[in-house]
């Protein structure tokens, strides 16, 4: 038994740190969020010369040949500056689906570029009738010759309008919600008849509405085989998870220590607000909830590395029901002990809050995750 | 007991729901003018443009179960846009402890509308601690002004009032509860400065409001010098009261029934969510209990007491309910909710619906915080000591 890093994890979470310290105040982050294309392409280009872009593809495409424990290490220090930079969809989602389902000839073209952070990826699977079912899939890929035909709509696509290929799950045969039937193409983000439609996020970053309109992509453009797609989309929704889980639990960290250290300083009735025990209790089960979160994480992501795919499944809808369910609670109660200061945008906090809101939004909340677990 | 609605009950509710149909908003025309006849029309009703102001100041005079009716019927209509701080809150200070030349001063201009008031209590120092308040004001030599120096924070609307009433310092060598005098200015004058602070849902309603040598008449004071505090706890109880919008939350609820209706999710609806559904009815129970809690307290009020404890326990399940049915929004609007965008994307609702869940976590903080408030319940109702911590 041993939860410790190994030399190299410890390495890369001290420099992520040091970077987020350096680079990620609360003005910074706002300032880059306000901007096109939204993040700051420096910090783009850094991560992908310090190596952490390529931390989870293989040696053969490139990469650095890390697993889901090294993304966990990286994403934890991004939840606590509240990264803005495509990692978590260029990456992990993007890439994690053109590493699993890409041909070797269509991995040699993109991923150098994804890695090296000259090409940014998207993960379009979301639709609307199907609320957080990956499976419940209506657009549509009619096979013409060589080619295929896409028409539909995908909806909350993060980081679309920098991508420059955009993973697209369509249906290519069997009913709307079969799980078999589902095939994933690359698509240029450029190609006739895709429409983006973007905009802000809650949190700060951007998103958007995709409108496919007979897009002709080439059949060496699959991911995995098709009809076969489901698999590589769970797959890649699961490191999403974990990634995020990470993240949360980073972000939460951020909001119990603020919390603590806010009550110490601010005074009220004569006293340090810590000094009341109904807070200093509140502020007790925010942490219990953080350690908790984390503990699931350390335990999904390690069964996601070693375990058998069940096993890990199970633990990782137990993972996303905590972070969303005490996201919100740890969250809620570090704007309550902050009292108006606490609703202000002019703390960090309000910030740290509104990206635990939208990670539960993202494949499956709390409620949804609860439900599969107990399924 | 009886719950029944009397005969002259059920036509009282009749008559309300025809004057709200008979008035609704024409669509198109100024709304100024028809929010000023609104109140206008109210008023020759006998009252009802200030349903809570006592017979003896022009309010109607209502039995508890036509302030009910009234609740229920207001929350259903759409009322012109108000806010409480001249008829709900200063109103009732006015009238207990004002002068007579300070109500008619005061009181008719509240009233119609016409001049809109902010609460200046809070400070940077002064939150839950509301006596801890140190914008200073000194009486002249002369004793005909006070000079004002100071700042107020979360001023509510201040960018918008004409007119603010103020707790200020007058002597800091006593108790802090002590040496508190309440004043009225209008904000429209050299030496006062609003400047707005962003809360989290981007939106600007609070503000912080600095002082500089502001002179206030004294005619301009309530009452007596160094007791605004009392003059203020009594109108807290009036202002936590106001705060649990339980007829609010009822409509709120439905409304929440028919978003969740509308977001498919499998072969239904999020409706059919088991789980979804057994929080919307934990709510809608919760809700149903606070309704006669409500109840039970208006019936007391009827005695003529000031509201009571029960007022806290209401603020304290009133906001919470609120918050629960923002909260249940945002989990209907799904990935939706994390739009944010100058329009909605996906579902109509979801872009308010998170602007609303935002918005509802300052309600178990202003107007008392939660924690604060089951101090008032421990302290008042239970009868508990605290130990000197
Ligand atoms: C949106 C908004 C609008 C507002 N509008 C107005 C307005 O129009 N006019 C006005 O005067 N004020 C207004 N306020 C101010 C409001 O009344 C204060 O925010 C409130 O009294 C809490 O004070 P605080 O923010 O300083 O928090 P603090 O008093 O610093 O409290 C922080 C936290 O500590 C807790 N706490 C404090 N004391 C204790 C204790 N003894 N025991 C246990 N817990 C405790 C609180 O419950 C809270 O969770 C507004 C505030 C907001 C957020």
């Amino acid at each position: 038994m041993n939860f410790d890093l190994s030399e190299e994890q410890r390495m890369i979470q001290e420099s992520v740190a040091r970077f987020i310290k350096d680079n990620y105040d609360l003005e910074s982050r706002v300032a880059s969020s306000a901007k096109d294309p939204g993040f700051n392409t420096d910090h783009w280009n850094t991560m992908a010369e310090l190596g952490w872009l390529g931390l989870p593809f293989a040696e053969s495409d490139g990469g650095f040949g890390g697993n889901q424990i090294d993304v966990m290490v990286v994403m934890e220090q991004f939840g606590k500056g509240l990264v803005l930079e495509p990692f978590l969809a260029s990456i992990v989602m993007g890439g994690g689906a053109l590493k699993r389902g890409g041909s070797e000839s269509l991995k040699s073209e993109m991923l150098p570029g994804v890695i090296d952070g000259s090409r940014q990826l998207a993960f379009a699977y979301a639709e609307q009738q199907a609320r957080f079912d990956l499976h419940d899939v209506t657009t549509t890929a009619r096979q013409e010759g060589e080619a295929f035909v896409l028409n539909g709509q995908k909806s909350m696509v993060q980081n679309a309008e920098t991508a420059s290929q955009i993973v697209v799950s369509t249906r290519t045969s069997g009913g709307q919600v079969d799980e078999d039937g589902i095939t994933l193409f690359l698509v240029d983000a450029d190609a006739d008849g895709i429409t983006l439609d973007n905009f802000p996020t809650v949190d700060g970053l951007r998103a958007s509405e995709i409108a496919i309109k007979d897009v002709s992509v080439s059949a060496d453009r699959i991911l995995g085989e098709v009809g076969r797609g489901f698999e590589i989309l769970n797959a890649v929704a699961n490191d999403a998870m974990l990634a995020l889980g990470a993240e949360a639990v980073g972000t939460m960290e951020v909001l119990y220590k603020d919390t603590v250290a806010y009550t110490q300083e601010r005074e009220q009735f004569g006293h340090p607000l810590s000094d009341f025990q109904v807070l200093q209790h509140r502020m007790v089960e925010m942490f219990i909830e953080y350690e908790q979160c984390k503990s699931m994480l350390y335990r999904a992501t390690m069964e996601a590395v070693k375990g058998d795919p069940a096993t890990a499944q199970k633990a990782i809808h137990g993972l996303k029901h905590l972070v969303g369910k005490y996201g919100f609670f740890i969250g809620e109660n570090a704007v309550q002990l902050h009292g108006g200061m606490g609703v202000t945008e002019e703390l960090r906090l309000g910030h740290y809050f509104k990206r635990l809101v939208v990670i539960d939004s993202m494949f499956g909340n709390a409620d949804f995750h609860l439900q599969k677990f107990a399924a | 007991m009886d719950i029944e609605l009397s005969a002259e009950d059920l036509s009282f509710r009749e008559e309300v729901r025809q004057f709200f149909s008979d008035n609704e908003y024409p669509a198109g025309e100024d709304y100024m003018t028809w929010r000023t006849q609104w109140f206008e029309k109210a008023r020759q009703k006998g009252g009802w443009d200030v349903p809570k102001w006592p017979a003896d100041f022009g309010g109607p005079g209502w039995t508890p179960t036509q302030h009910y009716i009234w609740e229920q019927e207001t929350a259903r209509a759409s009322l012109p846009f108000d806010l409480p701080f001249g008829v709900g809150m200063l109103a009732p200070i006015l009238m207990a402890y004002g002068n007579e030349e300070q109500q008619h001063r005061f009181l008719p201009d509240i009233r119609s509308r016409k001049v809109n008031w902010c609460q200046g209590y809070s400070e940077a120092g002064a939150g839950s601690d509301l006596a801890n308040v140190k914008t200073k004001a000194v009486l002249s030599d002369d004793g005909t002004y006070y000079m004002v120096n100071g700042s107020k924070m979360w001023t509510t609307a201040a960018h918008m009032a004409d007119w603010i009433f103020c707790l200020t310092r007058t002597d800091a060598s006593g108790i802090k509860q002590k040496g508190i005098t309440f004043l009225l200015f209008p904000m429209q004058q050299d030496g006062v400065e609003v400047k707005p602070i962003i809360t989290l849902g981007g939106s600007h309603s609070v503000n912080s409001v600095y002082f500089t040598d502001v002179k206030v008449p004294v005619e301009n004071r309530i009452g007596e010098e160094g007791k605004g505090w009392t003059y203020a706890k009594g109108l807290l109880q009036h202002e936590r009261t106001g705060l649990a919008g339980l007829s609010g939350s009822l409509v709120a609820l439905e409304k929440l029934k028919e978003q969740a209706r509308s977001v498919t999710r499998g072969n239904g609806t999020l409706m059919d969510d088991p789980g979804y559904r057994a929080k919307v009815a934990e709510l809608e129970i919760d809700l149903m209990a606070a309704e006669y809690t409500e109840l039970r307290s208006l019936a007391s009020a009827s005695t003529g007491a000031a509201p009571g404890p029960e007022s806290s326990i209401l603020k304290l399940k009133g906001t919470e309910i609120q918050q629960r049915i923002q909260k249940l929004t945002v989990e209907a609007g799904g990935i939706y909710s994390a739009a944010w965008g100058s329009k909605p994307i996906g579902l109509p609702f979801a872009r308010g619906g998170m602007g609303g869940y935002l918005a509802s976590r300052a309600f178990t903080i202003y107007g008392g915080a939660s924690e604060v408030q089951r101090d008032v319940i421990a302290k008042n109702v239970l009868g508990l000591k605290r130990s000197s911590k």
